[in-house]
C-alpha cells in the first residue's frame, strides 16, 4: 500500500469526523436488528418455530401444574431439554444463511469501531514477526520523517519478534517499511483524530485468517510473516458505561430485534 | 441434522467467527437460555419444597391410604351412549373392546336423572346428589319475575363498577361469573384427601372451581358473545330470513376485486347496554376457477378450498381505548358461485388467552393450547344448529364433530400420562351430538329422512360407536392392574320423530290463556295472558304452575289448590295419545315433590313430563311458543333425543371390574369412587357406593 496523500487523509477524516461512534453504532444496530428479523422471517419455518416454542411453554407449565408428581416433573424436564434442542435447530438454520453477510459486515465495522487511530505524540509499538529466529537480526524498520523511534528495537527470539517503539509527530496516513536482507515489506499507519478505518496488522496468511485482523493485502513470501501496530482499543461510552463496540452492537441489535419482532409479529 | 453439526463445529472452533453470528444467534440463544433458566429456577423451588408437600399429602391421605382399593380411577364419559344400541352393535361384532369389558368386567344399564338431560345428569354424576340438592333441572331456568329464560348453570354479569368518560363507559374490573350449580364435585373430596384429579370437559363445570387438580370446563361454557353458540353465515345472497336458532346471517359485500364481510362479536364493553356489538372484519379474494378463496382476517391470511375448514383462526374485536376481546373461530367455505357463502363457527374463547376462566388453574387451558394448538372451548362445540338450519351439510358437521373429538382424545391421553395416581375423568360429547343429528338414518320411516333412500343412508351412528370402542381399547392398553376403568353415559337415546307442543295442549285444555284476539303466541309467551293462565311449560321437560307468590302474575294458590291442579294435569297428560298413530306421546308425568329432595326444590318445575319413545317437546314449546297444533312431525336433522321419560333412556355402565349391583344409577358414581379411594363419604350423598371387585377382571 502506498502512502496516502494528505488530500485522501483529509477526505477520509471529513467523512466521519462529524459522526459520534455511539450514535453510529446505535443506528447500525437498529438497522441490522431490523434486517436480521426480516431475514429470519423469510428464511425460517415460522410455523415450526412457533410450535416448538409453544411446546416448550407447555412443558414448563406442566412442571408447575403437576409439581407434586415427581415422575411427571422429571419427564417434563427431559422434554424441555429435547424441545430446546429442536428449537435451536430451527432457529439456527436461517442463521446459517445470514452468518456470512453479517460476519463480513461486522468485520468491516470492526475496522472503524474496533480501534482508534493514533494521535500525534502518542507512542506505540510496531511488532514484526520473522519466519525464523535467524531472520530476526536482518529485520530493520524504515520510517517516514514524520515518525521516529523512541527506543532501541527489542528482539524476542522466543516469539521470533522484533518490537520498536515509535512516535508520530503529526496526523497523516503513513507507510512503514520493514526491511529484511533483500526483502522489504510495507505496513500502513494512520494518525488521525477522526473515526477512520484502521488495519492493525498485515500478515502472510490465507484470507479467512487475515479478514478478522487485517484490512490490507497479504504479505508476499519472505522472512517477514507479519507486521502489527498496537492501535488503542476503542471503547464507546453509552448509557454511563464504556463498551467494546461489538458488545454494544450485540446488545442494541438484540433489543432492536426483539422490539421489531413483536411489532412485525415474527417468531424467533 | 447438518445444521446442528455445523452449529457444534462453530462452537468448538476456537476462533472469534462464531461471535460474529450476531444478533440472530443472540435471539435464539437468549430465548432458549431463558426457558432453561426458568425451568432451572422452578426446579430448585420444586425440589426444595417437594419433601414438605409430599409429607403434607401423605398426612392428608393417611386415612384413605389404609382403605384404598385402587391407585387410579379412569372415567370415560360418552354423553348419550345408548345401552340398546351398544348391545346391538356388540352382538354384530362391531365393538370388540366393549364386548370384552362386558364379558370380563361389568355391563349394566345406568339409571339416569329426572329429567334425562345432560346438565342435570352430569351434575348428579359429579355431586352424588339429586337435582334438589344441586339445583340444575334443565339447560334453562325461568325468571319468575318475567317468565323469561336464563341459563341454569352460570350467570355472567358485567363488572360491578364502571367509569363514564364522555361517550365511553369504561368497565373497572372483570365480569362477574356466578356458578348456579350447587353441591361439591366428588373430586374436591378426593383433593382434600390428597388425591390428584384431572377433569376434562365434564359438563356444568363452568365457572371452574378451585381444587387440588386440573380441570377444563365443559358444556355450558359460553362463546365470546356470551351465548351457547352463535354461528354466522356470511353470504352475498340477499335474504331477509332469520335463522330459527343459533345463528345470524351476515352480508358479504363487494370490495374492489374482492369481497368484505365481518364476524359479529361481543357487546361493546365501552358502550354498555347499548346493544352495539363489536365486529372483526375480513376480506375474501375468490378464485372460482380453482374453487378456492384467500381470506384475510386480521393478521391471518389463509386459503380455503370449497368444502374445507380452516384451522382455528384468532380474531380480535377492538373496542377502543386499548380494550379488546380475543377469540378463535373456524371458517368453512361453502360455495363461491353463484353466491359466495362462508360459514363461521361461533367465536370460542381463546384457550391460550382466555377472557373468561375456563380451566383450573387458569394455566391449564393455556397448557393444553400450547401443547396441542388451539381447540374448541365452547361448551356445545359441535354446531348442531348450523346443521338444523341447513347451513352445514352432514359431512361438514361430522368433520367438525370429529375434529373436536380428536382434540379431546389428545387431552385425555395427556391426562392419562400425567395422572399416574388419582382420578382421570373425561367426557366426550360427540356421541350425543351425532346421535341427535343422525338418528334419522337409523329408522325406516323417520320424517326427517323420508327423502333419503335406505341404501344411501350413511352408517354414521354405527361408525360413531366403532370409533368410541377403538378409543376405549387404546385407553385399556395403557391401564395397569390397580386402575379402575368406568365407561359411563349420562343417558341413552331414542328417536325424536314427533313433536309435542305442550303449551298448545295447555291452551286447548284451558290451562293456558292467550290475550284477546290471539290464537297463538310468539316466543317466550309473548301473547300469553298470565292473569288467566294456570300452567305453562318451558324448556325440555318442565311444567310449571303459575303460582301465586312465586310467579309475578301467579293465580294458582299454593297448597291444596296447587296440589289438586298438579294431580289433575298428571292424570290428563299421563298416557296422552298421538291422534295420528294412537301411540303414547307421554308415558309418565312426575311430581317433583316426590322426585326431588333438598334445599333447591323450590327452583324445580312442578311436574316433569316424560315423553314416550319417538316423542319430545316441540321446538316451539321449548321456547314458550303456543301454536295451534299439539302433535306434528319433526322434520329437522335433530332427529334423536333423550329428553323423554327417563325410564326409557338409561345410560351405560361398563367397568373392568365386576360390580355386583344390578340397578346402578348415575348418582352412585361419586360415592363409589370415594369409597374405592378410601375417602369417607359425605353424609348428604344420595347415591350408594357399588360393591366393586377388589381385583380387575382384565
Amino acid at each position: 500500500m502506498s502512502l496516502l496523500t494528505p488530500i485522501r487523509s483529509v477526505a477520509i477524516s471529513n467523512v466521519f469526523s462529524i459522526s459520534v461512534p455511539a450514535a453510529l453504532v446505535l443506528v447500525i444496530s437498529i438497522v441490522v436488528g431490523l434486517l436480521m428479523v426480516v431475514l429470519f422471517r423469510y428464511t425460517s419455518n415460522q410455523k415450526a418455530i412457533r410450535i416448538a416454542k409453544d411446546q416448550l411453554k407447555a412443558h414448563l407449565l406442566a412442571v408447575r401444574l403437576y409439581q407434586d408428581q415427581l415422575p411427571v416433573v422429571l419427564a417434563s424436564y427431559g422434554r424441555i431439554v429435547r424441545g430446546t434442542g429442536r428449537y435451536l435447530r430451527l432457529a439456527f438454520t436461517p442463521l446459517l444463511i445470514v452468518i456470512l453477510p453479517i460476519t463480513f459486515l461486522i468485520v468491516q465495522l470492526d475496522r472503524y469501531f474496533g480501534w482508534t487511530p493514533l494521535t500525534p505524540g502518542q507512542s506505540f509499538l510496531v511488532t514484526a514477526r520473522a519466519k525464523t529466529v535467524e531472520d530476526l537480526d536482518s529485520l530493520s524498520l524504515q520510517l517516514p520523517e514524520e515518525l521516529k523511534t523512541t527506543a532501541p528495537a527489542v528482539h524476542v527470539p522466543a516469539d521470533k519478534e522484533v518490537v520498536w517503539r515509535v512516535e508520530a509527530a503529526k496526523n497523516g496516513a503513513y507507510d512503514l517499511k520493514v526491511n529484511a536482507a533483500d526483502h522489504a515489506v510495507e505496513k500502513s499507519l494512520l494518525v488521525s483524530p477522526a473515526l477512520a478505518r484502521v488495519s492493525p496488522e498485515r500478515l502472510r496468511a490465507p484470507y479467512w485468517k487475515r479478514m478478522f485482523v487485517s484490512g490490507e493485502s497479504a504479505l508476499s513470501d519472505g522472512p517477514v510473516q507479519s507486521i502489527a501496530v498496537d492501535y488503542p482499543v476503542r471503547t464507546i461510552a453509552f448509557a454511563g458505561f464504556e463498551w467494546n463496540w461489538i458488545w454494544l452492537f450485540f446488545v442494541l441489535s438484540l433489543v432492536a430485534g426483539f422490539l421489531f419482532k413483536s411489532v412485525l409479529g415474527i417468531e424467533i | 441434522m447438518p445444521s446442528l453439526l455445523i452449529l457444534l463445529l462453530l462452537i468448538c472452533v476456537p476462533t472469534p467467527s462464531h461471535a460474529y453470528a450476531g444478533p440472530g444467534a443472540g435471539f435464539a440463544v437468549l430465548s432458549s437460555f431463558w426457558t432453561l433458566f426458568i425451568a432451572f429456577l422452578y426446579s430448585v423451588y420444586a425440589f426444595l419444597t417437594w419433601p414438605f408437600r409430599h409429607l403434607l399429602r401423605l398426612f392428608r391421605r393417611r386415612k384413605s391410604l389404609v382403605n384404598a382399593q385402587i391407585k387410579r380411577a379412569v372415567i370415560l364419559g360418552f354423553d348419550g351412549m345408548d345401552p340398546e344400541l351398544t348391545e346391538r352393535f356388540i352382538k354384530e361384532g362391531t365393538l370388540p373392546n366393549l364386548a370384552r369389558l362386558r364379558e370380563q368386567g361389568t355391563f349394566r344399564k345406568l339409571r339416569t336423572t329426572f329429567p334425562a338431560i345432560s346438565p342435570v345428569a352430569w351434575s348428579t354424576f359429579m355431586t352424588g346428589v339429586n337435582p334438589g340438592k344441586h339445583n340444575i333441572y334443565d339447560f334453562l331456568a325461568r325468571d319468575t319475575n318475567n317468565y323469561l329464560p336464563f341459563l341454569s348453570s352460570a350467570e355472567i354479569k358485567g363488572p360491578k363498577r364502571s367509569l363514564k368518560l364522555g361517550k365511553y363507559t369504561i368497565p373497572l374490573g372483570k365480569p362477574t361469573i356466578k356458578a348456579m350449580r350447587r353441591g361439591t364435585p366428588f373430586w374436591h373430596w378426593l383433593g382434600r384427601a390428597g388425591i390428584f384429579s384431572s377433569i376434562i370437559r365434564v359438563p356444568v363445570t363452568f365457572p371452574p372451581e378451585k381444587f387440588p387438580g386440573v380441570l377444563l370446563s365443559g358444556m355450558c361454557v359460553p362463546d365470546l358473545k356470551g351465548s351457547q353458540g352463535t354461528f354466522c353465515l356470511c353470504t352475498t345472497r340477499n335474504s331477509g330470513d332469520k335463522f330459527r336458532d343459533g345463528g345470524v346471517r351476515v352480508p358479504i359485500t363487494r370490495n374492489g376485486s374482492g369481497f368484505r364481510s365481518y364476524i359479529p362479536g361481543p357487546e361493546d364493553p365501552l358502550a354498555a347496554n347499548s346493544g352495539k356489538e363489536l365486529r372483526a372484519d375480513f376480506e375474501i379474494h375468490s378464485d372460482p376457477a380453482n374453487k378456492q378463496a384467500r381470506i384475510v382476517a386480521g393478521s391471518e391470511t389463509f386459503t380455503l378450498r370449497v368444502g374445507e375448514y380452516s384451522e382455528w383462526i384468532p380474531v380480535k374485536f377492538k373496542a377502543g381505548l386499548g380494550f379488546s376481546a380475543r377469540g378463535i373461530c373456524r371458517f368453512y367455505l361453502k360455495q363461491l358461485s353463484p353466491e359466495v357463502e362462508i360459514y363461521v363457527t361461533p367465536v370460542n374463547i381463546d384457550p391460550s388467552h382466555p377472557d373468561l376462566p375456563i380451566s383450573h388453574p387458569v394455566t391449564y387451558s393455556i397448557y393444553l393450547s400450547k401443547l396441542f394448538g388451539p381447540y374448541a372451548t365452547l361448551g356445545l362445540a359441535e354446531d348442531t344448529w348450523a346443521l338444523n338450519e341447513e347451513v352445514l351439510d352432514d359431512d361438514a358437521f361430522l368433520a367438525q364433530c370429529y375434529a373436536n373429538h380428536d382434540d379431546r382424545e389428545r387431552m385425555l391421553f395427556d391426562a392419562l400420562d400425567k395422572t399416574r395416581q388419582g382420578l382421570c375423568a373425561c367426557v366426550f360429547d360427540t356421541t350425543d351430538r351425532v346421535q341427535h343429528m343422525f338418528w334419522r338414518y337409523l329408522e325406516e320411516d323417520h320424517p326427517a329422512a323420508r327423502n333419503v333412500p335406505r341404501d344411501q343412508r350413511p352408517n354414521v351412528i354405527e361408525d360413531l360407536y366403532r370409533r368410541m370402542d377403538a378409543l376405549i381399547g387404546r385407553v385399556i392398553s395403557q391401564l395397569d392392574d390397580r386402575t379402575l376403568l368406568l365407561v359411563v353415559s349420562d343417558h341413552g337415546f331414542k328417536s325424536f320423530a314427533r313433536c309435542v307442543n305442550l303449551n298448545a295442549w295447555l291452551h286447548q285444555n284451558g290451562y293456558l290463556a292467550l290475550k284477546a284476539g290471539k290464537s297463538e303466541s310468539g316466543d317466550w309467551f309473548e301473547d300469553v295472558d298470565w292473569s288467566r293462565t294456570r300452567a305453562y311449560t318451558m324448556g325440555l321437560n318442565g311444567l310449571y304452575l303459575n303460582l301465586k307468590g312465586r310467579e309475578r302474575e301467579g293465580i294458582v294458590n299454593p297448597g291444596a289448590e296447587a296440589g289438586v291442579l298438579k294431580e289433575e294435569l298428571r292424570q290428563k297428560l299421563n298416557g296422552l295419545a298421538d291422534p295420528a298413530s294412537g301411540r303414547t306421546g307421554i308415558t309418565g308425568v312426575f311430581d317433583c315433590d316426590a322426585v326431588y329432595a333438598g334445599p333447591y326444590v323450590d327452583n324445580a318445575p312442578d311436574l316433569i313430563v316424560g315423553y314416550g319413545a319417538g316423542y319430545r317437546a316441540s321446538w316451539d314449546s321449548v321456547m314458550g311458543k303456543v301454536t295451534a297444533q299439539i302433535f306434528e312431525d319433526n322434520l329437522k336433522a335433530w332427529s334423536g333425543d333423550h329428553c323423554i321419560d327417563p325410564r326409557l333412556v338409561p345410560g351405560v355402565l361398563f367397568s373392568n371390574r365386576k360390580i355386583a349391583d344390578e340397578k346402578p344409577a348415575i348418582v352412585d358414581v361419586a360415592p363409589t369412587i370415594l369409597q374405592l379411594f378410601g375417602v369417607q363419604l359425605p353424609a348428604h350423598f344420595d347415591g350408594k357406593p357399588w360393591t366393586v371387585q377388589a381385583t380387575p377382571a382384565t
